[in-house]
């Protein structure tokens, strides 16, 4: 097993500044999906995420490599921070109104084992993910900020808080209020998930 | 009806961010409030649900980083 895979991120990243490709790696492998969803749930394409998702990933690089990289903070929130902004300023320069990509279903939750599952069961979890991901889109701006930054940035709803300017019972309040919206929407919608469907 | 300060409490109970003297008087709220154990489950799903709903990029957008990397240091 590779040495590297049971260390923190704060241990990787010092590695890797230090000259360990490895250590980058498994930081990359970490968090791309974190980074990959943070960013399509804001550009709504699959391939602008990705090319973004490198952009966020050789900012990082550089920064590290440059020796600016600031230990405070988890290296996932900055990661994701850096992806959203990325995200956001695409938007802003495409000057793009919110599009809705077509799942083709190719990259299908490869973090997760499914080797059990049949062909349709797989089919019935990615649409129900995809009709996730759009659902999540719709939400109010400040609903989804919190969850994105919650979810996919690992970040505190303390942390939330003080990125954001506000207390922390209203962090709390509009997490609450997008996971009940998005609950309300899945039951409307008539999303099928099945807690069988999704035991590991 | 459940208060909003217990709801709040809910949700950093979710995410495990809540204390650990406040928890386990959460905890032993639940074990006789059925309307907040029903509101626990509903956001322990969702919460569930959420995090398999990321989706991975595809391999070549991660070999062009791991590769812009490892010529950034074959440079230096």
């Amino acid at each position: 097993m590779n040495k590297t895979t049971q260390l923190s991120d704060s241990a990787l990243v010092s590695l890797y500044i230090a000259g360990n490709e490895n250590a980058f790696e498994q930081l990359v492998t970490r968090h791309k999906n974190k980074v990959f969803t943070t960013i399509l749930l804001i550009v709504k394409d699959t391939y602008t995420a990705e090319d973004l998702m490198q952009d966020a990933f050789i900012k990082a690089v550089h920064t590290m490599k440059g020796g600016r990289y600031n230990e405070e903070g988890k290296f996932s929130s900055w990661i994701c921070r850096i992806a959203h902004n990325l995200a956001i300023d695409f938007f802003r320069k495409e000057k793009r109104s919110p599009m809705i990509t077509l799942e083709d279903g190719s990259n299908v939750f490869n973090t997760l084992s499914f080797s059990e599952d049949s062909a349709e069961s797989l089919q019935i979890k990615e649409d129900t993910h995809a009709r996730l991901r759009e659902l999540i889109q719709a939400l109010p701006q400040a609903q989804r900020e919190v969850l994105m930054m919650r979810h996919y940035a690992d970040m505190s709803f303390q942390e939330i808080a003080e990125a954001t300017g506000v207390s922390i019972n209203t962090a709390l309040g509009r997490m609450r209020y997008a996971l009940i919206n998005l609950r309300k929407k899945m039951q409307h919608n008539d999303i099928t998930y099945d807690k069988n469907l999704y035991s590991e | 009806m459940i208060k909003t300060s217990t709801q709040n409490e809910l949700i950093q109970y979710v995410y495990n961010e809540l204390a650990e003297d406040a928890r386990t008087q959460l905890e032993a709220v639940l074990m006789h409030d059925n309307e907040l154990a029903e509101s626990c489950s509903e956001l322990l799903e969702m919460q569930f649900l959420l995090q398999n709903a990321m989706k991975s990029p595809g391999e070549r957008a991660i070999n062009n980083i791991l590769t812009y990397s490892k010529s950034l240091s074959l440079q230096s």
